[in-house]
C-alpha cells in the first residue's frame, strides 16, 4: 500500500517536558489509522505536528522530519516544515476535524463555504456547487438543505459535527486529522459519523485519535499506540 | 457548619445592599437632574430666541441657547472617536496577537501609565502643541476643535486598546484555531473570526470611551472651548461644549433661572450620551448581522441552490447515492 505520512524521528517538547521521543511511523493513503492511547499522552499533539497547527503554542520545539506525498507532485513528498511552504496551503490540504464541534457564528451556507472564501474563491456558481456537494458528502444535505441560512449554531451536536465535515471536505483535502470526532455525541449521531468517515475513505486519508477501543474496531485499518512518547503499532 | 451559612448569608446580603445602593444612587442623581432641570427644558433652552429652522440650517446665530454647545460636543465626541478607535483598535490587535516578549512589556507598561495620567495633564500637553505649533508652524493654530478631539483621543486611547486585547485574548483556544485549521492565515482569522467573536467585548471599551469624551471638561477647557463661540465653523476654530457650559453656568450664575438651565444643560447631556450609546449598538448589530444570517433572506440561498442544476451530474450521483445508504442503514 502507498505511503501518504512519514514521520522520521519526531521529537517533541513542551517547555521543559519532552512529549514525543523519536517516533517513526508510517500511515497508508486511503487507510484509516487510529491513535490510541492513555489520556494526556499527547495524542492530539501528534494530528497538529502534522498540519503545523501547534506552532502558535508557546514554548514548544519539534525536531525531525514529516513527509506528506500530496496528489499531482509525481512521487516526491513534500517536507510540511520546510521554510518555503507555507502553513496555510498545508492546512487546505490537510484537514483536521476537532474533539468538540466549533462552527462558527454564521449561517449554515457561509460555515460549509468559509475555506472558500479565504482561498479567495468567489465564482458564486461553483460556490453553491461545492457547498452542496459537500453537505452531500456529509451526510447532511438533506437535513438543511432548506434552511441553509440559518444559523448554524442551532444545529444539533451532532449535526454541527457532519457541517464541520462538510467544512472541512470543501477544500477536498487529501489527508483529513480527526480528534476524537465522537467524543461528545450520543451514541446515534457517533454511528452517523462513523459510517461517513468509512466511505470518505475512497478520497482521503484519514487519522483519527480515538478513546473507543470498539468503534476503532469497527473503522480502523491500522493502529497505534501512542504510551510514554512513543509510538507503536498494535 | 451554622457559622459558614451565616457566613454565606451575611455575603449575600451585603452584595445585595451594594447593588441597592449603587442603583439608587443613580437614580437620586438622575432624578434630581430632572427634578431641578426638566422645567427649563423648551425649544427656548436651546435655541434662544432665534427660530429652530433658521438656527439649524445656520440662517442665524444662536447666542443664549444650547445649540452650539450641542453641536460642539457632538462633533468632538466623533472626532475623537475617528482617531482612537482605529488608533486604539490596531494596539490592541498588536498586544493581543503579534507583540511577544520584552516589547509587551514595555508597551504594556507605558499604556498603563497613559491610562493613570490625570486628563488636566493631557489637557496641559495637548495645548503646549497647541502653542508650540503656534510659534513654529504658524501664527493662525490656536487651541481648537482638532486639538481637543486629539487631546481627548490620547486620553480614551487605553480604553480602546485594553478592551480590544482582553477581548481578543479572551477567546478560547477552539475558537482561535478553527480558521488557520481550515488554511486561513493569520490576517485572515484576526479579521474573519477573531475580530468579529470580540466585537460585544471591544464595544464597551468604545462606549466607556464615548461617554469619557462627552463628559471631559478639564481637557478641553486647555484646548480649545470657550463660553460663547457660536456653532462650530471649522475644526481650526473654537467651539463651545456642554460640560464646559454646565461647569461655567455653575461657577458664575448671577440668578436662579440660569442655575436651572445648566441643569437643563446635564440632562441635554445624558440624553446626548444615551444617544451615542444607542447609535454605538445600532452599528454593532449592524456589524454581527453580516457576519451571522440576515433574517430578511430566509431560504433565499436554499432556493437558489435547489434550482440550480447540477454541473457534474455523475459525480453527484455518486455522491447523492453513498448519503442515501449512509441515511438509509442508521436512521
Amino acid at each position: 500500500m502507498k505511503t501518504k505520512i512519514r514521520l522520521s524521528d519526531i521529537s517533541f517538547s513542551y517547555g521543559n517536558k519532552l512529549i514525543f521521543k523519536q517516533i517513526n511511523a508510517e500511515f497508508a493513503e486511503h487507510c484509516i489509522t487510529a491513535i490510541v492511547g492513555p489520556s494526556g499522552q499527547g495524542k492530539s499533539t501528534l494530528l497538529t505536528i502534522i498540519n503545523r497547527l501547534w506552532e502558535d503554542i508557546p514554548a514548544t520545539n519539534l525536531h525531525g522530519k514529516i513527509e506528506v506525498w500530496l496528489n499531482g507532485t509525481n512521487g516526491t513528498p513534500q517536507d510540511i516544515y520546510d521554510s518555503a511552504y507555507p502553513a496555510d496551503s498545508l492546512r487546505r490540504k490537510v484537514g483536521m476535524l476537532f474533539q468538540t464541534p466549533n462552527p462558527l457564528p454564521m449561517s449554515i451556507y457561509r460555515n460549509v463555504a468559509f475555506p472558500l472564501k479565504l482561498a479567495g474563491i468567489k465564482d458564486r456558481e461553483l460556490v453553491d456547487h461545492k457547498v452542496k456537494t459537500a453537505l452531500r458528502q456529509a451526510f447532511l444535505w438533506k437535513e438543511v438543505k432548506d434552511r441553509l441560512d440559518d444559523n448554524a449554531l442551532i444545529l444539533s451536536g451532532g449535526q454541527q459535527q457532519r457541517l464541520c465535515i462538510a467544512r472541512a471536505l470543501i477544500m477536498e483535502p487529501e489527508v483529513l486529522l480527526l480528534d476524537e470526532p465522537t467524543s461528545s455525541l450520543d451514541s446515534r449521531a457517533c454511528k452517523v459519523i462513523e459510517e461517513l468517515l468509512l466511505t470518505l475513505q475512497q478520497q482521503c486519508t484519514i487519522v483519527m485519535v480515538s478513546h473507543y477501543l470498539d468503534q476503532v474496531k469497527r473503522v480502523a485499518d491500522t493502529t497505534w499506540q501512542l504510551e510514554d512518547g512513543r509510538l507503536t503499532r498494535i | 457548619m451554622v457559622m459558614k451559612r451565616v457566613k454565606e448569608s451575611i455575603i449575600v446580603v451585603l452584595s445585595w445592599l451594594c447593588s441597592l445602593l449603587l442603583a439608587g444612587s443613580v437614580a437620586t442623581i438622575i432624578g434630581y437632574l430632572l427634578f431641578k432641570g426638566l422645567a427649563t427644558i423648551n425649544l427656548a433652552l436651546i435655541f434662544g430666541d432665534t427660530a429652530p429652522l433658521e438656527a439649524i440650517f445656520l440662517g442665524r446665530q444662536v447666542f443664549n441657547g444650547l445649540l452650539p454647545a450641542m453641536v460642539g460636543t457632538l462633533a468632538l465626541v466623533l472626532l475623537a472617536l475617528i482617531f482612537a478607535i482605529p488608533l486604539g483598535v490596531a494596539a490592541g490587535i498588536y498586544m493581543a496577537e503579534y507583540g511577544k516578549g520584552r516589547l509587551k512589556g514595555w508597551f504594556s507598561l507605558f499604556f498603563d501609565i497613559l491610562a493613570s495620567i490625570p486628563s488636566i495633564v493631557v489637557g496641559l500637553f495637548g495645548f503646549s502643541v497647541a502653542v508650540f505649533l503656534h510659534h513654529n508652524l504658524s501664527e493662525r493654530i490656536y487651541p481648537c476643535l482638532l486639538i481637543a478631539a486629539l487631546s481627548l483621543a490620547f486620553l480614551v486611547l487605553p480604553y480602546i486598546i485594553r478592551t480590544t486585547q482582553v477581548a481578543l485574548e479572551s477567546i478560547p483556544v477552539t475558537i482561535r484555531q478553527t480558521a488557520p485549521a481550515l488554511g486561513a492565515t493569520k490576517l485572515q482569522n484576526i479579521s474573519h473570526v477573531l475580530l468579529p467573536h470580540a466585537l460585544s467585548a471591544m464595544m464597551s471599551g468604545i462606549v466607556l470611551a464615548m461617554g469619557r469624551c462627552a463628559e471631559d471638561t478639564a481637557v478641553i477647557m486647555l484646548t480649545g472651548v470657550v463660553a460663547s463661540a457660536g456653532m462650530p465653523r471649522s475644526i481650526f476654530a473654537g467651539f463651545e461644549a456642554l460640560p464646559f457650559y454646565i461647569y461655567y453656568i455653575s461657577a458664575q450664575y448671577s440668578d436662579s433661572r440660569e442655575l436651572a438651565s445648566g441643569y437643563g444643560a446635564a440632562i441635554i447631556l445624558l440624553i446626548i450620551c444615551i444617544m451615542l450609546f444607542g447609535l454605538a449598538f445600532y452599528i454593532k448589530a449592524r456589524f454581527e448581522l453580516t457576519f451571522t444570517a440576515r433574517s430578511g433572506d430566509k431560504r433565499r440561498i436554499s432556493q437558489r441552490i435547489m434550482k440550480a442544476p447540477d454541473r457534474r451530474k455523475k459525480s453527484l450521483k455518486v455522491n447523492f447515492q453513498t448519503e442515501q445508504s449512509g441515511q438509509g442503514t442508521l436512521l
